[in-house]
């Protein structure tokens, strides 16, 4: 507690790494995890059910195996290796994306399915654009969509398979909260490992209880 | 003044036909009373008309041309509008409802919205959310938000359906000072008996054939509407 109040800069510094990729993956999957979601809500072609089976199959993939696929792709070796993303930030986003989207996908596939049929029907007989009419359903499913990026966040923000894989744990710029607490708790530092648990304890208290506040607003308003 | 003839309108579920060659024409002002049986295929064809379900083939006749359903279908979407039987409002208030089919500058909206709500009774439930209202209120809104959007064809499945004398009185009343602006009006109904001295022309949909009733329509006898012979026929 005491390293966090004293404004200890390198645990800060740890903290404001983790939230800036971590916000960068959730910013960038959640256009594609929505668009995936709304296609399979409301689209109607060969070889739906197996990508929805395929979504929600991807949910349980554990984040080191994420790590290693794109470790390989990445790698100097690898078909992406020219890009020498590996250990950078941005091979960091890539895994969390991978992780955030299959979330975003089959929670915000099943908010929109539960939107009434009619809503789309009454948006485009009214006169709505495809766009717009989209974006209606998307407001109508505003709730269930939110639970999708709040769960999808407290899953990338506290993985550490993919982040100490392809991010490399590097000081100052790859490492984020459970990579150091992997590495703290190694060296027997077990202060900062601790202090920083708690700062991904209160960060999940937190997303809880939002989720907990948007989903009974929801019911309200239904 | 608006006239559109749909012709050999055809559409299977399943391998089984629901509509088989049916024509049919709207014009401006006409009220047509769609009847038949649960799963006639009555919503199918008002659907059909109002561009958001794709027949397996009609042609459109409009403005002295001839197009298929698909080059029809932004035509058909921009001059009607379609009705559910439990119409569908969108979260939030009422007001937000009737703003939806509008665009432009916020005051010219505005007033607009404000004549709706004094058109269909509405002004005291303005800023009410629409979980809180009651089924002939969410009709009345779903009628002045259909009038906002200034269509010549009005789509309507089962407009008065489980609604109380006082409720149905005043859908009717919107319907027809609907039908007096030059709205072309397609019901869908169990209860033709409610439109009686409206001007309406009834129609049998039945088997997948359209078909006009032959007995006259008198109140108290309503339940059987024998088809004899086809429309256009």
């Amino acid at each position: 507690m005491q390293l966090l109040f004293a404004a200890d800069p390198e645990l800060w510094g740890i903290i404001g790494i983790s939230f800036k990729v971590s916000m960068s993956a959730l910013l960038l999957a959640l256009p594609i995890g929505l668009l995936i979601a709304f296609g399979l809500a409301y689209g109607n072609f060969i070889g739906r059910r197996f990508l929805i089976t395929s979504f929600n199959t991807l949910l349980s993939f554990p984040a080191v195996v994420v790590g290693l696929t794109f470790y390989i792709l990445l790698s100097r070796q690898g078909p992406l290796g020219e890009w020498r993303l590996l250990f950078t930030q941005p091979a960091m986003i890539i895994g969390q994306m991978a992780l955030a989207i299959p979330i975003l996908v089959a929670m915000g596939h099943s908010a929109l399915q539960a939107i009434d049929r009619r809503a789309w029907e009454t948006a485009r007989t009214l006169g709505a654009s495809l766009p717009r009419a989209t974006m209606t359903i998307m407001r109508e499913a505003r709730f269930g969509l939110l639970a999708a990026l709040l769960a999808a966040f407290g899953r990338i923000i506290s993985e550490v398979g993919a982040s100490m894989m392809l991010g490399g744990n590097i000081l100052h710029y790859t490492r984020n909260i459970p990579t150091a607490i992997a590495l703290e708790t190694s060296k027997g530092e077990f202060a900062q490992g601790v202090a920083l648990g708690l700062v991904l304890l209160l960060m999940a208290f937190t997303l809880n209880g939002m989720l907990q506040l948007v989903q009974g607003k929801g019911r309200l308003a239904a | 003044m608006i006239s559109i003839k749909f012709r050999g309108i055809e559409k299977s579920f399943a391998r089984r036909k629901i509509l088989d060659c049916v024509d049919i024409e709207l014009a401006s002002g006409a009220c047509l009373l769609l009847c038949g049986k649960n799963g006639s295929g009555k919503s199918t064809l008002l659907k059909i008309l109002a561009g958001m379900e794709r027949p397996d083939h009609a042609e459109i006749e409009l403005g002295g041309k001839t197009y298929s359903w698909r080059e029809a279908k932004k035509i058909l979407l921009h001059k009607s509008i379609y009705l559910h039987q439990s119409p569908y409002l969108f979260e939030g208030s009422v007001w937000r409802n009737l703003d939806y089919p509008l665009s432009g500058a916020r005051a010219a909206r505005r007033s607009e919205i404000e004549y709706a709500l004094e058109w269909a009774d509405l002004a005291e439930l303005a800023d009410e959310n629409v979980a809180h209202l009651s089924g002939g209120e969410r009709q009345r809104v779903a009628l002045a938000r259909a009038l906002l959007r200034k269509p010549q064809v009005m789509l309507l499945d089962e407009p008065t359906a489980n609604m109380d004398t006082d409720s149905r009185q005043r859908t009717l009343s919107l319907l027809e000072q609907l039908k007096q602006e030059g709205i072309a009006l397609v019901v869908v109904t169990h209860d033709p008996v409610h439109f009686i001295g409206k001007g309406e022309q009834r129609l049998m949909l039945q088997s997948g054939k359209l078909t006009t009733p032959e007995e006259p329509l008198v109140a108290g006898n309503i339940s059987e509407l024998k088809p004899v012979s086809k429309v256009g026929s």
